[in-house]
């Protein structure tokens, strides 16, 4: 579709946030024009306009060769398009299946209410399964079953089958050894709505879970669901660029985390991905361990009920009241929520770190760029130096979709520069000694040298503005980590909006446990990093 | 036709014609517009398996009419099977000492079969589900819910806690308000009192014990909502019927007034019958004789942020501006009042139609 046209939009349309990304080619190669992002609530016809008005005024030459005026809403559209996630109700025998089942569930993007017959009576679980939230149904067992669940595996699929008889609606996944009961459904069309569908055990597959995986995402997935195309999208960036990338989203309803890496020599391409819908920057009814994430990461004094009425709001008005406190309140859910993805997704921990990690998202739609990367720092802890960037245009999902290949390689290619706002370099070494030195960094520039010590447990900043590049050299006192082991390092990193970020602080992180000292120590790592937050 | 409700139409078609004539500054098609009232209200009261419906899809509805019958000590009881049942039947045991004895209620809802055995559920005790509104019963799922169709209109809020209710609207409070426990008295049995900005949880015990029917709140604290709800968890786990006892929070959680709009609604529908309804959480109303002027095309209203619960006239676009907590949003310039224009978020505003 980008052959012919001069222009077109690249649309994000999520449960929150709509955002629109103006892409033209000028005179060659496609350029990102100008990108808006606003409310959900908005009519997109609202947004466009507004857009196109912008960068006319910008750049009115340009704007006449594209013809952008009233033919611009004519213009081709790349749209993806994000809902909340539906509700997969997850019932086994007994406990021991349940937590095999839920786990996989779980890293599929859809919304897990779980429950056992080990621990709920038949009418807890009817009604579970009633509740119009759920919107699927898996009934699971192993294959072959355990002894602990043989007995109960007829009365599970009577009880069941009862409810699929009350919810003809209701489509039924039947799992592993479950799926020999699918006579009990029988009067169940095999597709279309209240489908019986059968699927594989929660270890099948290599690794484990991932024949159950992709039977769970084909069944969740819209045709543009934006979340597919981003993890597509990432895998397209990181053969583009040649680099291993993991990208982060994190939204109003879920957070997705793809990890990609080019082909290299004889290792072929490689792309891992998990939507999490635990990973929500507000989730619908915030439990405690939600409330307790968010009151760990507040730099402000809140009680967690109070902290739970925030979450509520925010997840009631996504944009609204995002000034003052409510900045880096929306920080702190965020640095909950990436934390919620990470610890969902230790597959993903366990591949070889990523050159650049990518961040997007309407989490961070009102922070600075800085803050943003420390708090993607303060989460993602590894050992190694990453360039963070931002998809500030959220323009990856849209791109995502372009079904050629090679069509999306080549715009993916021309637009990196564009639409990946650098953010920073983190230099992330571990195993430093406490104390006061742990030694020295000196940088070296194209606008000259600098040179500062090191002190463990902090984090130093070197101004180094987007476009630019620096050699870092490091030498410590003690042998540390840093991809490898060793004392001196030379490292080429690149500039961003946050700098240098040599982040001397431990692996994983530690804060203090009274609160009060921990919210001054985020406070002031936060403010260093975002001038005038706390003002 | 009667004289009042000309009068209406006529100050209505006045103030869309005065609506007309004012053209707002640019920009203001950024700004989400919704409706103040919902035209449509399809109700969904929600059953529990054992429940049981006493009305049928197509049914009319009045206000007190009994739609179901709610099983408050549902147990499961496992009865011996018989063909041609199917989950969500009912069943009708036998009346005999012997079943007595057994501990068989009489009769109960079938879930599901196993084994040549159904599983039913049953119990003694229940207690009407009267309906709060007219309105056409559109649906019936034994063990889900049942959907009517309403009349009148409704004032849709954030969330409502407790049941259906019904009764007469009284203003306890302006929109700034707050109800203290001590203001409560069996004055106000029987109404749905409006209380301003914020309740607490002491407040609602004791509104349900001097008998009134539901509270109106711009915002109710989680903690107090929970509180709330953990009060009334004990109320029915004892078992003499009890009222039906609703809340209907407009705005959310943090505390702030009642909006301008939703305000001048409820001080028109003051004295008159209204319904709280749970799903969606909603006021339901007769819009006979109402007179509620449109708002004029250039007016927005704040609805989070530190001004939320004010409005004001539209004064066109004001880019991208830093705001206190070092954040830069896109902005539009208010004015309220006679005051000069004030910059806002354009996210913490919005439109009524």
């Amino acid at each position: 579709m980008t052959r012919d046209p001069r222009a077109f939009f690249a649309l994000d349309l999520g449960a929150a946030t709509t955002s629109a990304a103006l892409l033209g080619r000028v005179p060659d190669r496609w350029r990102l024009l100008g990108s808006l992002s606003c409310s959900s609530e908005v009519p997109l016809v609202a947004v466009l306009a507004r857009l196109v008005e912008r960068f006319a005024a910008a750049d009115p030459e340009l704007a006449l060769v594209l013809g952008a005026g009233p033919a611009a809403a004519s213009w081709p559209r790349l749209t993806v398009h994000s809902v909340p996630p539906a509700g997969l109700a997850v019932v086994a025998v007994s406990e021991r299946a349940l937590g095999a089942l839920a786990d996989v569930a779980a890293l599929t993007g859809w919304r897990v209410i779980a429950g056992s017959a080990e621990r709920l009576d038949p009418l807890s679980m009817t009604k579970m399964l009633l509740d119009p939230d759920v919107s699927s149904v898996l009934v699971g067992a192993g294959e072959p079953p355990g002894a602990d669940e043989r007995g109960g595996l007829g009365d599970l699929a009577a009880l069941a089958a009862a409810v699929a008889i009350r919810r003809p609606e209701l489509p039924i996944i039947l799992a592993g050894a479950m799926a020999d009961q699918g006579p009990r459904f029988e009067a169940r069309p095999a597709q279309g709505p209240g489908a019986v569908v059968l699927a594989p055990a929660a270890a099948a597959g290599v690794p484990p879970g991932t024949a159950l995986r992709a039977t769970l995402e084909g069944l969740r997935g819209l045709a543009d669901d934006a979340r597919r195309s981003f993890a597509r999208a990432t895998a397209t960036l990181a053969e583009a660029l040649d680099r291993r990338i993991e990208a982060i989203d994190i939204g109003i309803d879920g957070g997705v985390r793809v990890v990609a890496s080019p082909r290299a020599g004889q290792e072929p391409a490689m792309t891992a991905a998990a939507v999490v819908a635990d990973a929500a920057l507000a989730p619908p009814d915030p439990d405690e361990e939600v409330v307790d994430g968010v009151v760990g990461w507040s730099t402000l004094p809140a009680d967690r009920h109070r902290m739970r009425d925030r979450l509520r709001e925010l997840r009631r008005l996504p944009w609204g009241d995002a000034t003052g406190d409510g900045a880096p309140f929306r920080l702190s859910a965020a640095r909950a929520a990436l934390e919620r993805l990470v610890a969902a997704t230790p597959d993903l921990d366990a591949l070889p770190p990523a050159d650049m990690l990518v961040i997007a998202g309407g989490a961070w739609a009102v922070a600075p760029g800085p803050a943003i990367a420390l708090a993607a720092a303060d989460v993602i802890r590894r050992p190694g130096v990453t360039q963070i960037v931002f998809d500030h245009a959220r323009l990856l999902a849209p791109l995502g979709t372009i079904e050629d290949h090679d069509e999306r390689r080549v715009l993916l290619a021309d637009l990196a520069g564009d639409l990946l706002a650098p953010l920073g370099t983190v230099v992330m070494p571990q195993g430093m000694r406490g104390g006061r030195n742990a030694g020295r960094l000196l940088v070296h520039g194209a606008t000259g040298s600098s040179e500062l010590d090191l002190v463990p447990g902090g984090i130093e900043l070197v101004d180094l503005p987007p476009g630019e590049s620096a050699v870092a050299e490091f030498e410590f006192r003690d042998q540390v980590r840093l991809g490898t082991r060793g004392k001196h390092f030379a490292v080429d990193v690149a500039g961003g909006l946050g700098g240098l970020i040599v982040d001397l602080r431990d692996i994983p992180l530690r804060l203090p446990d009274r609160a009060e000292r921990r919210r001054e120590l985020l406070a002031a790592w936060q403010e260093a990093l975002w001038a005038g937050v706390s003002g | 036709m009667s004289a009042t409700a000309r009068g209406s139409r006529a100050s209505s078609r006045a103030a869309a014609a005065e609506a007309e004539a004012i053209r707002p500054a640019p920009g203001i098609d950024l700004i989400p517009r919704r409706p103040l009232l919902q035209r449509q209200v399809d109700a969904w009261i929600a059953l529990s398996p054992g429940d049981r419906p006493l009305v049928a899809a197509g049914d009319s509805v009045v206000p007190g009419t009994p739609l179901a019958e709610h099983l408050r000590d549902a147990r499961l009881v496992e009865v011996a099977g018989s063909g041609g049942l199917r989950p969500g039947d009912r069943w009708r045991g036998e009346e005999s000492d012997a079943a007595r004895r057994r501990g068989h209620p009489p009769e109960g809802e079938l879930l599901f079969e196993s084994g040549g055995r159904w599983w039913v559920v049953a119990g003694e005790h229940s207690q009407p589900i009267d309906s709060p509104v007219s309105g056409i019963v559109r649906e019936v799922r034994p063990g889900l819910g049942i959907g009517l169709r309403a009349g009148g209109a409704a004032l849709e809020g954030a969330l409502a806690l407790g049941g259906l209710a019904r009764g007469r609207l009284e203003l306890a409070t302006g929109a700034d308000g707050e109800l203290l426990p001590r203001a409560l008295d069996v004055g106000a049995a029987g109404a749905i009192l409006v209380v301003g900005a914020r309740i607490d949880a002491e407040s609602l015990t004791r509104a349900r014990a001097m008998g009134v029917r539901g509270v109106i709140v711009a915002t109710l604290a989680s903690k107090d909502r929970r509180d709330h709800l953990a009060s009334e968890g004990r109320q029915h786990a004892a078992l003499h019927r009890l009222p039906s006892f609703a809340v209907l929070v407009l705005h959310g959680s943090i505390r702030r007034p009642i909006s301008v709009p939703a305000m001048a609604l409820l001080e028109a529908l003051a004295g008159r019958d209204v319904a709280i309804i749970g799903k969606p959480p909603a006021l339901v109303f007769d819009t006979e004789g109402l007179d509620l002027p449109p708002d004029a095309p250039d007016v927005v209203h704040v609805r989070s942020g530190p001004l939320a619960g004010q409005s004001g006239k539209w004064a066109g676009l004001a880019g991208l501006r830093r705001f206190p907590g070092a954040t830069h949003l896109e902005a539009g310039f208010v004015r309220f009042g006679e005051g000069p224009p004030v910059a806002v978020p354009l996210a913490d505003l919005e439109r009524l139609t």
